[in-house]
């Protein structure tokens, strides 16, 4: 193999791996931020950075490790960046909850599909105000206006419903 | 802990982030945070939580209109990039500036800055693609095509895009193609179909791994991503073990690869089978299938007798040979360039000329090409990084930062204009991306880029006030992914005399569109400008738009003239790499 070629499969075998981590990387940073816009930004961000430094990394070595410290770098920077206004988790919390969501985050596509199958079974009007919390970040007044409930009302009704699709996420995954 | 606790750490965290937590409450969720590794790992499954719901939701999974069967179906795409699916921002015609998103911005802002590295790096290696789902940026162009954004309206929908191929194209050398059939380029992706060589050679790699250099004259039909029928000609394959099992069906002949390299050929219903490395099975319409290993050679006759022949591989080029006939196209294309770019370097009807040849890589100038030299038109590189163009021997301009630009001074009047440029366009992200932009945009300045929905996008500002700014005239969209990565030859003419703008991609005539009278202006000028990204006038707001072009640009020329179309072809053709 010529050393264009080597270059091209190792570019090639990057980018797969960044490709295929890109779900975890979401989950990690957002579980350090709570926030989808920001999490994206610094999913973006160690994206660039995991590009820029691929020189370092090498067929073989784990993947997965290497992006979460640099991922866990630029939360790092961003929590500092932000400050506490911004940001519930200080760097000492950071460092504190980075192996627990290392280890969670490895299991996310497992998570993922115990959850999907929790949700199947929920009725159509909790799925609307899980859709609505979750997927399109609506706030609990805004949704409750929407929906024509109060406020406190429906934060009970999500607390629950998280709490019992979370019971039931990690049920599926125990029975396998 | 006390459940109690547990309780009120659901409720604190719930509320934070609804955003509507005070400072006090919140000093609290630190404090538990902090003091108890339940609340921790609680914490983290609650955030999991969160980022598996965001993701499913932007993926569009699990709404409520989706049966269960897709939901399993979509399990694989979904943790990748489907974002990209829902990022069509259906603002394509509207003139505004893409203001830099501010990251606290609502969360129904649709992540495209999420997958646009990817995009990026899927474009450069688009030609060993291992994932055909790189392609599904295709989905959105099409539907741009189609006038309708991608993604509808409130929830997204899954949106999981195919792309038909099994192969690529990735190398041809002095190709002719059979009139019946196709033509392909450089980079292209092979569904099921005819390849026909009239002569020259192609490279074909098939998306399970295995390359085969097709020597014309040849007919190679392709079936499967593993398989091929050699209907006549020449070929060697080249099968990494990781391909092991792809098959060449000739004359009532297949050829299963166990891991090796091999030649097959086809004449007058004779095939040749020769092995020259590993070993291959033999399969005939009946009988047991017989082993051919390295070294070896046999001539399946028209009577369906198998016979041992002899071994010549220097017959089947190599992918070595190959590469050696490539690299002697390119060194004559570059010269051809060259001896081109010199004599236009002389056409007085030069406004400015950036041949960017034999640039030093470390020189932040553009130096300008027109002859008789003239520094006042050098421009000054900003951010922009110096890369290979077209050929290995001369440098190009990449721009990827937000900031990256060129910045150019052209003072005078005109009256019609051409533009033209190489490019390499790595990912459309802006809604405008920029080829080339006056600073400000006043009566006479022209703007000409490149919309998201890959179109090209040229306009002469009239003036201010409704129904008076400019006529913009629009091609019809040109680029999708599968052109990622790929030297695309671009101009666009403005014609006083006929009041007409003319937009080409590869010297071909791709849109002509009359400007309306009552919106035509005679007298062009330019003034400040930047190539590859908008310097708006400086105002006192830091924010910029954000309309770099996300790719690398080989030889810039302006003139003072509407070029005829074959001017424009001779401009493609004396340039193509």
């Amino acid at each position: 193999m010529s050393d264009t070629e080597s270059d091209t499969k190792q570019t090639e075998i990057f980018v797969q791996q960044l490709t295929e981590c890109q779900g975890r990387l979401f989950g990690y940073i957002y579980s350090m931020l709570g926030e989808h816009s920001r999490a994206m930004d610094v999913v973006q961000e160690t994206n660039l950075v995991l590009w820029r430094k691929k020189a370092e990394f090498r067929d073989g070595a784990p993947f997965m490790p290497w992006a979460l410290a640099i991922a866990r770098f630029q939360v790092l920077a961003h929590v500092r960046d932000q400050g506490r206004d911004k940001c519930l988790l200080d760097s000492e919390l950071v460092a504190a909850l980075s192996e627990e969501t290392e280890q969670q985050v490895d299991q996310l596509e497992t998570m993922r599909l115990a959850l999907r199958k929790c949700m199947s079974e929920l009725p159509p009007e909790k799925m609307e105000v899980l859709q609505l919390r979750y997927y399109r970040s609506m706030p609990i007044a805004e949704i409750a206006k929407s929906i024509g409930r109060r406020a406190d009302a429906v934060k009970v009704a999500l607390l629950r419903l998280r709490r019992g699709l979370a019971d039931c996420m990690h049920r599926r995954i125990q029975e396998g | 802990m006390a459940s109690q606790e547990i309780d009120e750490f659901e409720r604190l965290l719930f509320d934070w982030d609804d955003g509507t937590l005070d400072a006090t409450d919140t000093t609290r969720l630190r404090d538990l945070l902090r003091t108890s590794p339940e609340v921790r790992k609680l914490y983290v499954e609650r955030q999991m939580f969160g980022a598996i719901l965001k993701l499913d939701g932007d993926a569009g999974i699990g709404s409520s209109n989706a049966e269960h069967g897709s939901i399993e179906a979509a399990t694989f795409s979904a943790s990748e990039g489907d974002p990209l699916l829902l990022s069509a921002v259906s603002e394509g015609t509207v003139d505004m500036p893409a203001v830099l998103q501010n990251s606290k911005g609502s969360v129904d802002v649709p992540p495209r800055r999420y997958t646009s590295l990817l995009i990026v790096v899927a474009a450069s290696i688009l030609f060993c693609v291992v994932v055909g789902r790189w392609l599904l940026v295709e989905a959105r162009l099409q539907s741009a095509e189609q006038g309708k954004p991608a993604a509808s309206e409130g929830l997204p929908k899954k949106l999981e895009a195919t792309s038909a191929g099994i192969a690529l194209v990735t190398r041809l050398v002095d190709v002719t193609w059979q009139e019946s059939e196709n033509q392909f380029t450089v980079g292209d992706a092979l569904s099921a179909g005819v390849v026909g060589l009239e002569s020259g050679v192609a490279q074909i790699e098939f998306f399970c791994g295995a390359t085969v250099i097709l020597e014309g004259p040849a007919r190679l039909v392709l079936e499967s991503s593993t398989v091929a029928r050699l209907q006549s000609g020449r070929l060697r394959a080249q099968v990494p073990p990781a391909a092991r099992g792809f098959q060449i069906h000739a004359e009532g002949l297949r050829v299963v690869d166990l891991g090796t390299e091999f030649g097959v050929a086809v004449n007058e219903g004779e095939a040749d089978v020769q092995v020259f490395d590993g070993e291959v099975e033999l399969y005939q319409l009946t009988g047991e299938p017989r082993l051919v290993t390295a070294g070896n050679a046999i001539t399946h006759a028209d009577s369906g007798m198998l016979e041992p022949a002899e071994l010549t591989p220097d017959e089947f080029l190599g992918l070595e040979a190959l590469d050696t006939r490539v690299r002697n196209q390119k060194e004559d294309r570059y010269q051809r360039w060259l001896d081109h770019s010199t004599q236009l370097r002389k056409d007085p009807r030069i406004i400015t000329y950036y041949s960017m040849e034999q640039d030093r890589y470390w020189k932040r100038k553009l130096a300008s090409s027109v002859v008789p030299e003239n520094r006042n038109l050098d421009g000054a590189i900003v951010g922009a990084k110096r890369v290979v163009g077209r050929w290995p021997q001369k440098t190009g301009l990449e721009f990827k930062r937000p900031g990256d630009r060129v910045r150019i001074n052209i003072p005078g009047q005109f009256g019609s204009l051409t533009f033209a440029c190489w490019v390499k366009i790595d990912s459309l992200d802006r809604w405008y991306n920029s080829l080339f932009l006056t600073d400000s945009y006043q009566r006479g300045e022209p703007h000409w880029q490149i919309l998201d929905t890959g179109q090209l996008f040229f306009s002469v500002r009239l003036g201010e006030g409704p129904g008076k700014g400019h006529h913009k005239v629009l091609s019809p969209p040109f680029w999708d992914a599968s052109l990622s990565g790929r030297w695309l030859h671009l101009a666009t003419t403005y014609d006083v005399e006929t009041k007409t703008t003319t937009h080409f991609l590869n010297g071909e005539k791709l849109s002509e569109e009359r400007i309306p009278d009552a919106l035509f202006v005679q007298q062009t000028c330019v003034g400040k400008a930047t190539i590859g990204n908008w310097s708006s006038p400086t105002r006192p707001e830091a924010d910029f738009a954000i309309r770099n072009l996300n790719g690398s640009m080989d030889e810039f020329v302006l003139f003072r003239t509407a070029l005829k179309p074959d001017e424009v072809r001779d401009l493609f053709v004396q340039g193509s790499p």
